[in-house]
């Protein structure tokens, strides 16, 4: 009898969500206008997330371009030794903060010089009058992160073989480093405060448009209460339809979205031919989906949730 | 059986829209409430579907003290009171079955129940060719007997019209009074509240006469439209 019963129940709540589901579909398409409203208003928001993303993006690229610039350069007295220059070497590849360590030689530093400056004839023949190579051995270190450099700077400065090294090059590259990670982070914090009040406001307006076709429907939700429906059952199929304006947004946003994107792609390739936008995006399309289906579903379902409350006091 | 005791209504500290009233209504009883706008007949229709509640006193619905009802359970309460509106109160973006079924929709019966009551519902007020109707398509009669076919398809035991004819001819009017009156005749307690003299003297059944919030007149029997 029991579980006659608890099968009735599981069966009638089926029922009721089946009823809300379609009952949502229904509303959605008998007021085709102010679900096409609705819809825009939410597309554009969402749009507006694809741009936070897009300029995520951006920032990413900046700052690991930044990173991969910034290294450290240390060049050798010419009174010293290969050997000294390799024990260098050695010590640094045992510090843990550091990536890898490329040591150029005298020779091969000239060599280098020559064949970068082959075109020029007066370099050429100024070498040629050189008795002496004048060019330092050197080695170039990177550091597995950003942070690491400053250690690195200290480890060379106290090495007991500091005198044989003519000059420690960070502190040259560094100012010009630091400025420009200074700006670009004063870019992303703009940006990112620009693009989130954006967001605030497209939130706001899909939340009003949301808020407003319920109001117009203000007179059924009473109906509604006085046939003796609950309110879940009055809530449901405007949560349902509120779902399914972000459902279609995001349809519409991605719809717009990727050719801009592509669009966009084409020309940045002539200024910045290392950014693949759109190889970005298209890579990343489960994860756009996703987000955009995602936050389209909760700002339409959640913006009915709260608009209609007010609605729902007896 | 409906009881109001000692029953008061006040609005904004001053405007007194029921004015202790006492007054027993028997199971399949038809009442028609009569009096002036503002005499207070909505007012007590509207505390026995719990959209208002007494400032002082009681009303009592088969033993349940109704301002006692949790905010949850007024739905319960509401599906079994049917209730019928001089604006009709109907769903425009439904269709007249749909309207109907809502009803239903709401307590969870079973889509094959909710079909065969409906359109057996719609026959008893003669409406069965017009279920994929919407409001809008259908005449001022026709959307009262779309309303009254709603309040019935719970089987309620108590039907409340509030000026049901009031925006009706002289011809609809008497098609709905006809069709609470056969509903009255299967048991159902009717209460009906009017201003229209001709509907309440053609019913001639108990006439409860309201001015200013109070009861001046309870004419039990064979009642006149009496102010």
């Amino acid at each position: 009898m029991s579980t006659n019963r608890s099968h009735e129940h599981a069966e009638q709540t089926t029922q009721s969500f089946e009823r809300i589901f379609s009952s949502g579909w229904t509303n959605f398409k008998r007021s085709s206008f102010l679900s096409l409203g609705a819809t825009g208003v939410m597309a554009l928001t969402l749009l507006v997330f694809s741009g936070l993303l897009v300029l995520n993006f951006f920032t990413n690229e900046t700052v690991s371009y930044l990173d991969a610039k910034v290294d450290v350069s240390v060049y050798f007295k010419n009174s010293a030794k290969e050997d000294q220059v390799l024990k260098v070497k050695n010590d640094l590849e045992g510090v843990a903060t550091v990536a890898k360590v490329n040591y150029l030689s005298r020779e091969q530093a000239l060599a280098d010089f020559k064949e970068r400056h082959k075109d020029n004839q007066l370099i050429q023949d100024s070498i040629a009058e050189l008795e002496e190579n004048p060019l330092q051995a050197s080695l170039n270190i990177k550091a597995k992160t950003t942070d690491g450099y400053k250690g690195i700077v200290d480890f060379l400065e106290q090495h007991n073989l500091r005198d044989s090294m003519e000059k420690i090059n960070f502190y040259e590259n560094q100012v010009a480093i630091d400025r420009i990670r200074g700006l670009s982070s004063n870019l992303v914090l703009w940006g990112l405060g620009g693009s989130l009040f954006l967001a605030l406001v497209a939130i706001m307006v899909t939340f009003n448009t949301i808020r407003l076709t319920i109001y117009n429907k203000k007179q059924e939700i009473e109906i509604m209460r006085l046939v003796g429906a609950s309110n879940w059952h009055i809530r449901g199929p405007f949560m349902v339809e509120g779902g399914i304006y972000g459902l279609f947004a995001a349809l519409l946003a991605l719809i717009i979205f990727y050719p801009a994107v592509y669009y966009a792609s084409g020309k940045l390739a002539v200024v910045a031919p290392s950014l693949n936008l759109f190889g970005h995006f298209v890579g990343n399309l489960g994860w756009m989906l996703l987000a955009l289906i995602g936050s389209g579903l909760a700002l339409g379902v959640l913006s009915s949730f709260i608009a209609i409350r007010r609605h729902l006091k007896i | 059986m409906i009881s109001f005791k000692k029953v008061t209504k006040q609005y904004n500290g001053d405007f007194i829209a029921l004015d202790n009233i006492n007054l027993e209504i028997k199971d399949g009883e038809f009442v028609s409430l009569v009096g002036p706008s503002g005499a207070g007949k909505s007012t007590l229709i509207k505390m026995l579907i719990r959209e208002e509640t007494p400032t002082s006193g009681q009303v009592i619905l088969d033993d349940i003290d109704l301002a006692e009802v949790k905010n949850t359970e007024i739905p319960f309460l509401r599906r079994k009171i049917g209730a019928i509106f001089q604006d009709f109160k109907l769903l425009d973006s439904k269709t007249a079955f749909e309207n109907v079924a809502f009803a239903l929709e709401v307590s969870g019966v079973p889509a094959e129940e909710i079909k065969t009551d409906v359109m057996q519902v719609l026959g008893i007020v003669g409406l069965s060719g017009k279920g994929a109707n919407f409001p809008r398509e259908l005449s001022g009669g026709e959307k009262q007997r779309i309303a009254i076919a709603r309040a019935l398809i719970h089987r309620p035991k108590i039907i409340l019209a509030d000026e049901p004819t009031g925006n009706l001819d002289l011809v609809n009017s008497y098609e709905v009074v006809k069709l609470l009156w056969k509903i009255n005749e299967i048991g159902t307690t009717v209460i009906l509240a009017t201003h229209d003299r001709e509907i309440v003297n053609t019913v001639s059944k108990r006439v409860i006469s309201m001015e200013h919030g109070k009861i001046v007149r309870d004419q039990t029997q064979d009642g006149k439209y009496i102010i």
